[in-house]
């Protein structure tokens, strides 16, 4: 079977854009969740996200006319490409695979606020041409010369994880040599509304595994990794950040919007995962956690972990603390935040964690990131639908 | 690494404006020869240049969903729970951890977005329902057929114009070659939803009959795909699935096999977004690539069917690239299109599909996709003869 490995990764985060604004920013345990900018919250209890900076957004080398989604992930996938060091004809070559739930859904509902508050037709219309989350692949493709196979995955929360999963097996299975996969989210009303009527978000930042949490923050970002086959890699010269091991996905086949109470689908993933990776559970170093901060999530995560790995034995952490829960994009800015975590031997901190939740028997990395001897580690993603995607990384 | 599974067809399931049904409605709405493409029913058209549509009639559903289980559940995806029961029921699959779902679908559940979002800019926060949200993702239709049917192995939901059920298709060809499931639910599902049509038909133009260059509209509303008078296409609406399934294991339970999936390949023209540029060729074919993967040479080919839809720029583009990939059969371009019949949405890449399968018995088939904005998909079917 092909070994599979990570030659290039591409960030815009709330930290700015760039994979080392990111690493600096998770490895300093800064929580990028402030007041939202970027439309009206009055009358919401939770008002606060984790944006991309207005600053940053200008110096993205993207034109501003494109959908805010589109910006961030041009400006991702490109960093990516070229921390890959790949020219037009090994682009020409690639898979893209893109994560996306909210499309230009932002600069479409400003069309839609428009027309209905005013009763008149609005020139916004024109935004309607990108709202669909499949325009992002169209965008990206055509900018960057991607001439392989291209796919849109909605799935929710794990979006961003699946297109990893999904284009490795692509690269596996012969059909392309490399692809650029990963989730791109811009931050949308419809987003914020809606998690704000399910009562999930919390006032404050947000909290994960702290016995007081009181929901999520939302964040915004894309995250692409150049997957590759290692033969490949190595016959052009290319560089390795880390070897992607090995992937579950399953179903929980149970509640639109929560999960199994047992953790039953969280744990296949994670068993078809290491089963994938050809490893035991107790090879794991580190955990990189969904860990949203709802109640509900972080306890189900918890009690999956422990079935798979036993209470307490491997340390975890949830990176959304510091850049909020990024939707579709979390799968795969996570994933980049173990492929970084591996690569400097460091475990990126949980922030605003005081006090551990009893039922949450995990060593969660309050606060200070931890210098590890890190040499395999654990992505978890969950989204609505019964959705779950665990990844393994190797360094 | 392990040779691939053989994937073979052993259920169809199609809601649709021909009415719902197994593989033996799929044949029957293919048999008739004719459009069940209508004036539209479900809202009024008055002062809009287009009139017709591809409609389910829902009275069809009924018997297919329990009725509490429907209440909760939006309409789109009683379409696609309808489809994928038909389909399962038709293979005889159970659910569980090894059956896995792809639902492919352009528009997704647009009308609860559009209600959500009424909700706010009608009253506030408080106007937001939080039983609607969910809904506004586009894998709430997957969550569904998933929670209904147990499916509890991988489910996937892919997001594309015009060849989403194809893509579904292809997708799940892939998952069950891998070994990822024995079986998997693939198909597409969209719905006709009213604030889409008026856009589309009205400021957008893109319906026929749509807006030339000029700007004006010209011909008579119609689906006509790959004709000299083709002046866009007409919406429908529907969900195709099939079930597609690890050879050796439909034939250790002795499911009844209706073809095999010899190729699957999808594929992608870089060319700017919605855009369908006639003079682009494709050095990437997965028409190319799916024939060469399932050793199949052109000469074999036995059918086509092609994504045509109206769309003039789209299906003059489309018999450009066959034209380029299937030399030397003129006999196959144009391809048989059945947007046409049924109005284009994401179950008809399905019910492709399940064309090609039906007539697989005479000869490989090959069900080609091609999307404006470049994606690709190319399936070839084949009669499942012991290899």
């Amino acid at each position: 079977m092909s070994r599979i490995v990570v030659s290039g990764i591409g960030v815009v985060s709330p930290y700015g854009a760039g994979v080392k604004a990111f690493w600096e920013g998770l490895a300093a345990g800064s929580c990028a969740i402030r007041p939202i900018s970027l439309i009206d919250t009055e009358g919401f209890r939770a008002r606060i996200a984790a944006e991309v900076p207005a600053d940053v957004m200008a110096g993205l080398g993207v034109s501003p006319r494109r959908a805010r989604a589109d910006r961030i992930g041009l400006a991702a996938a490109r960093e990516a490409l070229a921390d890959a060091g790949l020219g037009p004809a090994e682009r020409a070559e690639a898979a893209l695979v893109i994560g996306a739930v909210g499309g230009g859904m932002l600069e479409g509902e400003s069309w839609y606020w428009e027309e209905t508050r005013t009763g008149r037709p609005s020139p916004r219309i024109k935004a309607l041409r990108s709202i669909l989350p499949y325009t992002h692949a169209e965008t990206l493709s055509w900018r960057l010369g991607i001439r392989g196979p291209k796919e849109t995955v909605v799935m929710a929360c794990a979006s961003g994880s699946a297109s990893l999963a999904l284009a490795a097996d692509l690269i596996r299975d012969g059909v392309v040599p490399l692809a650029l996969a990963g989730g791109v989210d811009a931050f949308t009303r419809i987003c914020f509304m809606g998690f704000n009527a399910l009562k999930l978000l919390d006032p404050e930042p947000c909290r994960p595994f702290d016995r007081d949490r009181r929901g999520m923050s939302i964040g915004e970002a894309a995250a692409f990794l150049v997957l590759e086959d290692a033969e490949h890699c190595r016959a052009r010269g290319g560089s390795v950040h880390a070897e992607l091991l090995g992937a579950g996905i399953s179903t929980d086949a149970h509640h639109v919007t929560s999960p199994h109470p047992e953790g039953e689908g969280m744990m296949r993933a994670m068993t078809l995962a290491l089963a994938d990776a050809g490893i035991d559970a107790g090879a794991v170093d580190y955990v990189n956690a969904h860990g949203t901060g709802t109640l509900q999530n972080d306890r189900t995560e918890a009690l999956a972990l422990a079935r798979v790995f036993g209470a307490g034995r491997v340390p975890m952490s949830s990176t959304k603390s510091l850049v909020g829960h990024t939707m579709a994009a979390a799968g795969s800015v996570e994933a980049a935040a173990t492929v970084l975590a591996l690569r400097h031997g460091l475990i990126p901190p949980t922030a605003n964690l005081s006090t551990v939740d009893p039922e949450i028997p995990f060593d969660c990395v309050p606060i200070t990131a931890r210098p590890a001897p890190l040499e395999i580690a654990l992505s978890n993603s969950f989204g609505f639908g019964g959705q779950n995607v665990s990844l393994i990384f190797r360094r | 690494m392990s040779p691939p599974r053989r994937v073979v067809v052993t259920g169809v399931g199609m809601v649709s404006a021909a009415g719902a049904g197994s593989s033996a409605a799929v044949a029957r709405a293919l048999g008739r020869g004719e459009p069940f493409i209508r004036p539209v029913a479900a809202f009024d058209t008055a002062g809009l240049p287009c009139h017709l549509a591809g409609e389910v009639d829902d009275a069809a559903l009924e018997p297919l969903i329990d009725r509490d289980a429907a209440r909760r559940m939006s309409r789109i995806s009683r379409l696609a729970v309808a489809a994928c029961r038909l389909a399962v029921d038709e293979a005889r699959v159970d659910g569980g951890p090894t059956l896995g779902l792809v639902v492919g679908t352009e528009f997704g559940d647009f009308r609860s977005s559009g209600e959500f979002a009424t909700g706010y800019l009608k009253r506030g926060p408080s106007g937001l329902s939080p039983m609607l949200f969910p809904g506004t993702v586009m894998n709430a239709m997957g969550a569904a057929v998933a929670i209904t049917i147990g499916v509890k192995g991988p489910t996937v939901t892919v997001n594309q114009a015009s060849v989403a059920g194809d893509l579904a298709v292809a997708r799940g060809v892939a998952l069950v070659a891998r070994g990822q499931a024995e079986a998997v639910l693939a198909g597409g599902v969209d719905e006709l939803c009213e604030p889409v049509y008026r856009r589309f038909a009205d400021e957008l133009g893109v319906l026929s009959p749509m807006r030339g260059r000029d700007g004006r509209r010209a011909g008579a509303e119609g689906s006509r795909p790959y004709a000299a008078e083709h002046n866009g296409p007409v919406l429908g609406e529907g969900a195709t699935f099939l079930v597609l399934e690890d050879h050796e294991v439909a034939r250790a339970r002795g499911a009844t096999v209706l073809a095999e999936l010899v190729g699957a390949r999808w594929g992608n023209v870089p060319v700017a977004p919605h855009t369908a540029p006639v003079s682009r060729a494709d050095s990437h074919s997965a028409v190319r690539a799916s024939l060469a993967a399932a050793g199949v040479p052109t000469a074999s080919l036995t059918a086509c069917w092609g994504a045509g839809s109206g769309d003039p720029a789209l299906d003059d583009w489309e018999l450009a690239l066959l034209r380029a990939d299937l030399p030397g059969r003129p006999d196959l371009v144009p391809p048989r299109a059945l947007a046409g019949v049924f109005g284009r949405h994401a179950g008809v890449g399905a019910i492709r599909v399940a064309a090609a399968a039906l007539a697989a018995g005479a000869g490989p088939t090959l069900a080609h996709g091609l999307a404006r904005g470049g994606c690709r998909t190319a399936l070839v079917l084949a009669s499942p003869v012991r290899r």
